[in-house]
């Protein structure tokens, strides 16, 4: 990992996907780190056939990030066309460069236990950089660093 | 010339709900484009089985389908945030893919005709471990896995305006498939770039012709034209199979793409002139999303390919993208050629 290691979070709104969020932001500042937030934009959110769009996306990423204690200066958010396995693999592969890739336990619409529809699991088994996957009970059991 | 229709299916099954794009309604829009053509009983209508295991496992694998056929079964729900499967999604499923299986079917049995798939779920984003982008099974993997398996050569053109990374991923390194997309770009699934040409098996057999948001029917004839006619003729396909998306549509809700159905005419037109010989051209659903603008696509692209009196909307010009399609000339070749380089330094032994 080098001097200024680079975190990649998955977020899509969902409430694991915060959590995940949170236990990042809290890495990168116990370690000095980059935070990539990346929002993967799928063809219904393109149309604008979800709730919540893009800019609300940001808006929320932005202060759970800060307010987790990541430095604002570090922070970068990114929204990647794509569905979320294939947009978050691709910001962790050249030309992009990340050394750790964070995620929730499930996103929205995956389903416990079942590898169809669950994007951490896929992740785990396709990326080639370290993959930290965040449980939802994490939160309530520990919100230190985790360093 | 005849018309095949292998379909309608998924007209009862998979449902989404109202609020979802890729809907029941999709259908009835694409039969009634049909209906519009006035042929009435000279439309063939083959039986549409499900296709079987042993079609299937050609392009996905093994361990998906299961997990595909149990998650169905045990109810469903969403499996992405555009995806969803139902009870009946893996029937509804399995029926799009055999349509496919069937107007090849029919097609060879009638010697000549065009062969058209309307079907739902579409399939060209489902890779073969992976449901995505509405897609569960890729239906056009499916027919042109058939062919090669019994040594035919399969071209397949995407004018879908999302790019089909299922049917690119599935063929990236066969030399008897010959995939080619027009799609806008940077845009979902986030793959297509010129410089995605296939793998060290089939290199340059994956022809990617990226375009902005705008482009008009000049752009996507040009970049057929320039970019992928040499390539189609020095392949010299057995088959042509098009994953016919109309949400390139201007009207379209999902894409940005400006054309018309006239321009779909046009283009119906332009890959009909790479088949070898009659009965080898079979035209499947994919994406289109506004119902009017679907349903004249379907008359209009039909009715060019059937050489009915129709009257298409007009060809649309001007929009951007001839920058794009000349870069994606030099993209290919610079990306052919690094290949190339690297194969004889590895045969040097350099």
């Amino acid at each position: 990992m080098n001097m200024s290691p680079t975190v990649v979070v998955g977020y899509d709104g969902s409430v694991d996907s915060t959590t995940a969020l949170r236990w990042a932001s809290q890495l990168t500042r116990a370690i000095g780190g980059r935070l990539r937030i990346v929002h993967a934009v799928g063809l219904l959110e393109h149309a604008g056939l979800l709730a919540d769009h893009v800019a609300v996306h940001r808006e929320t990423a932005l202060g759970i990030a800060a307010g987790a204690g990541a430095d604002p200066e570090r922070i970068e958010w990114s929204v990647v066309d794509g569905d979320p396995c294939s947009a978050l693999l691709r910001m962790t592969m050249p030309p992009e460069s990340a050394d750790l890739l964070v995620v929730g336990s499930r996103g929205s619409g995956a389903h416990e236990g079942l590898l169809l529809g669950s994007t951490s699991l896929e992740l785990a088994e396709r990326s080639v950089i370290p993959v930290t996957i965040v449980p939802r009970e994490r939160e309530a059991q520990d919100s230190s660093p985790p360093v | 010339m005849k018309l095949i229709v292998a379909g309608p299916t998924g007209t009862t099954q998979h449902d989404g709900g109202t609020f979802h794009p890729e809907q029941q309604a999709r259908i009835f829009s694409v039969m009634d484009g049909i209906r519009a053509l006035g042929l009435e009983d000279e439309v063939v209508y083959p039986p549409t089985p499900k296709a079987e295991l042993g079609d299937l496992i050609r392009v996905h694998s093994v361990a998906y389908l299961a997990e595909l056929e149990a998650f169905c079964a045990r109810g469903g729900g969403d499996i992405d945030p555009d995806t969803f499967a139902r009870p009946d999604s893996w029937n509804a499923a399995r029926r799009a893919a055999g349509a496919g299986l069937a107007a090849i079917a029919a097609l060879e049995d009638a010697g000549e005709g065009v062969g058209f798939v309307p079907t739902r779920p579409p399939g060209h984003h489902a890779e073969r471990d992976r449901a995505m982008g509405f897609c569960l099974l890729n239906n056009v993997a499916v027919a042109a896995a058939s062919l090669t398996a019994r040594g035919q050569k399969v071209l397949i053109v995407d004018w879908d305006v999302h790019h089909g990374n299922g049917t690119q991923s599935i063929f990236w390194d066969d030399p008897d498939v010959l995939y080619v997309s027009t799609h806008q770009f940077p845009f979902f699934p986030g793959t297509g770039s010129a410089k995605e040409i296939g793998g060290p098996a089939a290199p340059g057999l994956t022809v990617n012709i990226p375009l902005p948001a705008g482009a008009t029917g000049d752009v996507v004839r040009a970049a057929i034209d320039h970019v992928a006619r040499p390539t189609i003729e020095k392949f010299s396909p057995d088959w042509v199979l098009v994953s016919c998306g109309f949400d390139a549509h201007l009207a379209d809700p999902l894409g940005d793409l400006a054309l018309s159905s006239g321009d779909f005419a046009e283009l119906a037109r332009m890959v009909n002139e790479f088949t070898p010989r009659p009965g080898r051209l079979a035209l499947f659903l994919e994406g289109g999303y506004n119902q009017v603008a679907l349903q004249l696509s379907v008359t209009d692209t039909l009715g060019a390919l059937l050489d009915l009196p129709a009257h298409p909307s007009a060809p649309t010009y001007g929009g951007p993208g001839m920058n794009e399609v000349r870069l994606a000339v030099s993209d290919r070749h610079r990306a052919i050629e690094a290949v190339q380089t690297t194969v004889s330094s590895v045969e040097g032994g350099g």
